[in-house]
């Protein structure tokens, strides 16, 4: 409830930080068809948090997940994750970060579609070559209860349940943080809920740091935080937010 | 480090989408057997008859028989016949257990019909012995001919004469034709028939007879007393030799009749490989197509696994193992494969009548490498560049699809305009400036011909759009809604199109050559036969070892005819080099054949010791009229011949011309004739002449007797025949095309289920869904084969030119050929879209809509 616009938290460097951008400018187009959809982001996200990005279409909610995530590159800029910055990653070592220290949710394909469920989870150790932690992987894939579902094809799940797969796929490998693009998008509202309170699980009971950018302010009130993005600028942010507070509060930005 | 996961996703992806991998799996598989079936048959063939040979020649320790200067009887050179003396003198020396004289020559079997049986190799009369060591025929029924008029034949020649034991047959030889009873039916070993070889057997009194070796004998075989050394004998027998007779070893002898058979099989195993990797190529073309498009399907998957931490180099390493594996597979079920088409062959020539002996399937080391070269190689090759582009996805992709390809340029047009340009360079180059002689037009035509296709694949996407427009604008016009569907999707991936249009288009182009390079020799072929056969009539044959003189002395005695030559064969070694010269009655010659004469006197004036020459071979050895050339003969008799004129046109004759005359004074060999002319005396109507040389060739049903324009005619149809066996040779890459074609399509069908979907939801027919996916295959294969009729036209323009003046004098296209392919082209896309088409008209409507 509180609405201190932009820097709120912290300095670039900041330990207390799993992943931050400062000043990130992205630039689409050139010329008279130029887009800014990022204009100085500054922000920072604390460790063991769950954070929810809000924005009307075009406020560049996306463009700072996929630019935080090193799945894009900024114009003009920073991004990091725990104490790395991105910009200064070769190809090779953002490929390692994304597996070792990123998790992903997608709102939809998530998941390679000749795999079982099971295969899925645990994709990015293997691609790593490495096993994980066999107990962790356990807990996780009882905590998202698909236990008897390991063995199916994506074809075979619901949408809910592949949904639970990518959850569990990014818990899998113990990420400095995951993030999350609309992960309940296309799922109905029992599906989501089940999905939002995992990734609540997953902050509260495990310590996980998770980034989500979603439109609905229902989903956005599982966060801890929610900041509000406008025009490729932060334009305001709210911690422990309810549906209502935030629904309210994106009414009176009249978007 | 990661291997686990690379090859658990390629082997997953395999087998999901396993339509797509069993098609690339069949293009493999299918250009592997053919390369496989071709070396396979030929090791096996060849190994049969080296077995055959040895076998018959296993109890042959030494044999006599004339010497020969240089090359050898498989070029047509025949030996001369040894004294039947030097068997009784050569039984006479110590550890020789038997001596036995043999004769091989010239006899052919005539049926009842009186006509000449036909045979797939010699038709040869032979004697055989009592010695049953040294007998090379089992008798399968009756008994030995023992003198007189007897003859046992081989089974092959006497079910197709319709003859059995105690029948009559009549046999020309090439002193005549006599009468003759069966007395038995005989094979070789296990085997009906001789290897496609006509026998007839006779006792050796019969053969001196009647097969025209005037009382001598070809060889004598000696079988040796157990425990004597074959050395020993051998300078022994030397010794006692006349001067042009030699003895060798039985081994020896069997490795020469081996190595005779093994450079044919060779040279028809060299032919059918050139067709084997034009259609590996073709499949590459295929195989690239697809694992593109499949790229391109999985662009999202593709980007996920980038996204959640696959390196470039995984995602390039997972479709290469992906494409790796299923090359291996196709590989190894390609030998099988072709080992079946090699058994096949083999069954189908002997059921023509070839006589092959059986033998065991041969499959070399060597075979299975070069199968892996070409399955494994084509695949890796077709999929580096996929992989590549594979490796450059964006991660980002995985959320936003539109961006996908958004790093990689295309420089086709540059590209494919550099390697058009190296391939025509070289192409020409090959052709016309020819490099290191054979090996290098092969090399360089053969490569630029191949870099060619491929550049021409890459730009015809250019032009993709507008072509395919023009194409499908009828097709719109005449089938409303999915007749402009089927132009607007033909046209709506330009390069998708034209890759796998570029896969008929070689096929179609490789005709589109052979036919104009066929049409325009025919022609050319044609116009000079008009301009220099003056002979009315021609007579020629089918048999492998041409005619006996015979025929050609019948045909002197026909009143009806005013001048009669037969074109006979033999030769010279002439500045070291072996030459085939031909020989002839000039004076009868002058009269029948325009040789063309540039220099020196007419050719009545060729006498004794005299030879005419070609003004190509004149030109190279520097010969002026007048000048003296030394030849040697076969049977190594030396000649000092004259240069007495110099001519133009070798179409019939050939580089070298004697008179028959030197030819009978210095060989001793039983002469052979290419052909006899003959022209009609003046006052004689054709119907009189027809009839009076049919009477005097009764005798002879081996004899083809054709008028000018029906010798003209057959010429002209062997060159057609030729067309169509390289025609028949392509249709095996043409299949593969279509195949992709049909695959493309299909992938289509996938990628637009959504889309096709909805059109059905709208309203759409099944039958307007499968009309709009099949004219698209029609389109897409016009557009290949109208590519492929102006490259091809191209290629064989340059190769037409390319050929001497002399030879070939002009271009000829063939229109009805150029009409053929395109109503081809229609056929081969209705095909093609048999399956795609069922595919989309059958789709769950609610279950398409819903896909992503």
């Amino acid at each position: 409830m509180t609405s201190t616009p932009t820097t709120i938290s912290t300095t670039p460097g900041d330990r207390l930080a799993a992943a931050g951008a400062i000043d990130a400018t992205k630039v689409y187009g050139i010329g008279d068809a130029q887009v800014r959809a990022l204009d100085g982001v500054t922000v920072a996200f604390e460790p063991g948090r769950f954070t929810a990005i809000m924005g009307p279409s075009g406020s560049g909610k996306s463009t700072l997940l996929h630019c935080l995530a090193g799945l894009d590159e900024l114009t003009s800029g920073a991004v990091y994750i725990g104490d790395t910055y991105l910009a200064k990653l070769n190809d090779k070592h953002l490929t390692e970060l994304r597996r070792t220290q990123v998790g992903f949710v997608f709102q939809a394909y998530n998941l390679i579609p000749t795999l079982t469920a099971g295969e899925n989870i645990s994709l990015p150790l293997m691609l790593g070559g490495s096993k994980g932690e066999p107990d962790w992987i356990d807990q996780v894939i009882d905590t998202v209860g698909l236990r008897d579902r390991l063995s199916h094809r994506p074809s075979e799940l619901s949408g809910g349940q592949q949904q639970r797969v990518a959850v569990a796929r990014a818990l899998a490998s113990r990420p400095t943080i995951i993030f999350a693009d609309e992960p309940t998008g296309n799922l109905d509202s029992v599906s989501s809920s089940e999905i939002l309170e995992f990734m609540q699980l997953a902050v509260r009971q495990h310590g996980q740091t998770i980034v989500m950018v979603t439109h609905d302010p229902n989903s956005a009130s599982y966060a801890d935080r929610v900041v509000f993005l406008g025009d490729g600028r932060i334009v305001d942010e709210m911690t422990e937010p309810t549906a209502d507070t935030v629904l309210e509060h994106v009414k009176s930005m009249g978007a | 480090m990661s291997s686990h996961a690379t090859g658990l996703i390629a082997r997953r992806s395999l087998r999901s989408r396993i339509g797509r991998t069993i098609a690339i799996a069949i293009a493999i598989a299918a250009s592997v057997a053919f390369v496989v079936g071709t070396f396979v048959l030929a090791d096996s063939l060849k190994s049969s008859f080296d077995s055959l040979f040895s076998d018959i020649n296993e109890n042959i320790d030494l044999e006599v028989r004339s010497s020969l200067e240089f090359g050898d009887t498989n070029e047509g050179i025949s030996r001369e016949p040894i004294p039947l003396q030097i068997a009784d003198d050569v039984a006479g020396i110590e550890g020789v257990r038997a001596a036995v004289p043999t004769v091989a020559r010239y006899a052919q079997v005539i049926d009842l019909q009186g006509e000449a049986v036909s045979s797939n190799g010699p038709s040869l009369g032979v004697t055989d012995t009592e010695d049953e060591e040294l007998s090379t025929i089992t008798v399968r029924e009756g008994n030995r001919p023992t003198g007189g008029r007897e003859v046992a034949l081989d089974g092959v020649t006497a079910e197709k004469a319709d003859v059995g034991v105690g029948d009559d047959v009549k046999i020309t030889t090439d002193v005549g034709t006599f009468d003759f009873t069966v007395t038995a039916l005989v094979g070789l070993g296990d085997s009906e028939g001789f290897g496609g070889a006509s026998i007839s057997v006779f006792a050796l009194d019969t053969a001196l007879d009647v097969l025209g070796t005037e009382g001598r004998i070809d060889a004598v075989d000696i079988s040796l007393v157990e425990g004597t050394d074959p050395a020993g004998v051998q300078a022994a027998v030397e010794d006692i030799l006349p001067e042009g007779t030699e003895v060798i070893t039985g081994t020896e002898l069997s490795e020469e009749q081996a190595a005779d058979v093994n450079e044919f099989i060779d040279i028809f195993a060299q032919g059918l490989l050139v067709f084997a990797f034009v259609t590996a190529f073709v499949s590459a073309f295929i195989i690239n197509n697809v694992f593109a498009i499949t790229i391109g399907q999985r662009l999202r998957e593709l980007a996920l696994l980038r996204a959640i931490g696959a390196a470039g180099k995984q995602v390039r390493r997972m479709v290469i193992v992906e494409a790796l594996v299923m090359s291996i597979v196709a590989t190894i079920a390609g030998i099988g494969l072709g080992i079946l088409i090699a058994k096949g062959l083999s069954a189908l020539f002997n059921a023509a009548g070839a006589g092959f002996p059986s033998a065991g399937t041969i499959l070399l080391p060597r075979t299975i490498v070069m199968a892996f070269v070409v399955g494994v190689g084509i695949t890796l090759m077709s999929v580096i560049v996929p992989a590549r582009r594979a490796a450059k996805i964006p991660p980002v992709a995985a959320m936003r699809p539109e961006l996908g390809f958004d790093s990689i340029n295309s420089r086709r047009l540059v590209a494919g305009t550099i390697t058009v340009l190296i391939g025509a360079v070289a192409f020409l180059i090959g052709l016309f400036v020819r490099p290191g002689g054979t090996i290098g037009l092969a090399a360089l035509a053969g490569g630029g011909a191949l870099l060619i296709f491929v550049g021409v694949g890459s730009l015809s996407s250019t032009v993709a759009r507008p072509v395919t427009r023009t194409l499908g604008w009828p097709v719109s016009k005449l089938f409303g809604t999915s007749g402009r569907l089927a132009r607007d999707n033909a046209a709506r991936s330009p390069r998708r199109t034209s890759s796998s249009a570029a896969a008929l288009m070689i096929g179609v182009a490789l005709v589109s050559a052979a036919s104009i390079f066929a049409s325009s020799l025919r022609d050319s072929f044609g116009r000079v036969l008009e301009n220099s056969v003056q002979a009315d009539y021609i007579v020629t044959t089918d048999s492998f070892q041409g005619m006996p003189p015979s025929i050609a002395d019948a045909m002197k005695d026909v009143p009806e005819l005013a001048a009669v030559s037969p074109i006979r064969g033999t030769q010279m070694q002439i500045e070291g080099e072996t030459r085939t010269i031909g020989a002839a009655d000039p004076e009868a010659l002058d009269q029948l054949i325009s040789i063309d004469v540039a220099e020196g006197s007419s050719l009545t004036e060729l006498g004794a010791d005299g030879v005419f020459v070609h003004e190509d071979p004149a030109k190279d050895l520097d010969l002026q009229v007048g000048d003296n050339v030394d030849a040697t003969f076969p049977n190594g008799a030396e000649r000092t011949l004259g240069v007495s004129g110099i001519f133009s046109d070798a179409t019939l004759v050939g580089n070298w011309l004697i008179s028959i005359e030197t030819l009978d004074d210095v060989s001793g060999a039983p002469p052979r004739d290419f052909f006899v002319v003959g022209k009609v005396a003046d006052g004689v109507s054709p119907a009189e002449a027809d009839d009076a040389i049919a009477a005097a060739l009764e005798e002879f049903p081996q004899a083809n007797i054709e008028t000018n324009a029906q010798f003209r005619a057959t010429q002209e149809d062997q060159i057609n025949q030729l067309l169509i066996i390289i025609s028949g040779l392509l249709v095996f890459a043409i299949a593969i095309a279509v195949l992709g074609i049909s695959i493309t399509l299909a992938l289509a069908v996938f990628e637009r289920t959504r889309e096709i979907g909805l059109l059905r939801a709208v309203g759409m027919t099944k039958r307007q869904t499968r009309r709009a996916v099949r004219w698209e295959a029609v389109i897409v294969s016009l557009f290949g084969a109208i590519i492929g009729i102006v490259v091809g036209s191209l290629i064989g323009v340059a190769l037409t030119l390319a050929v001497p003046d002399s030879v070939i004098d002009g271009l000829s296209f063939s229109f009805p050929t150029m009409t053929f392919i395109l109503v081809g082209a229609v056929i081969a896309g209705l095909i093609a879209a048999l399956y795609p088409s069922y595919k989309a008209s059958n789709m769950n409507v609610l279950a398409a809509i819903a896909t992503e």
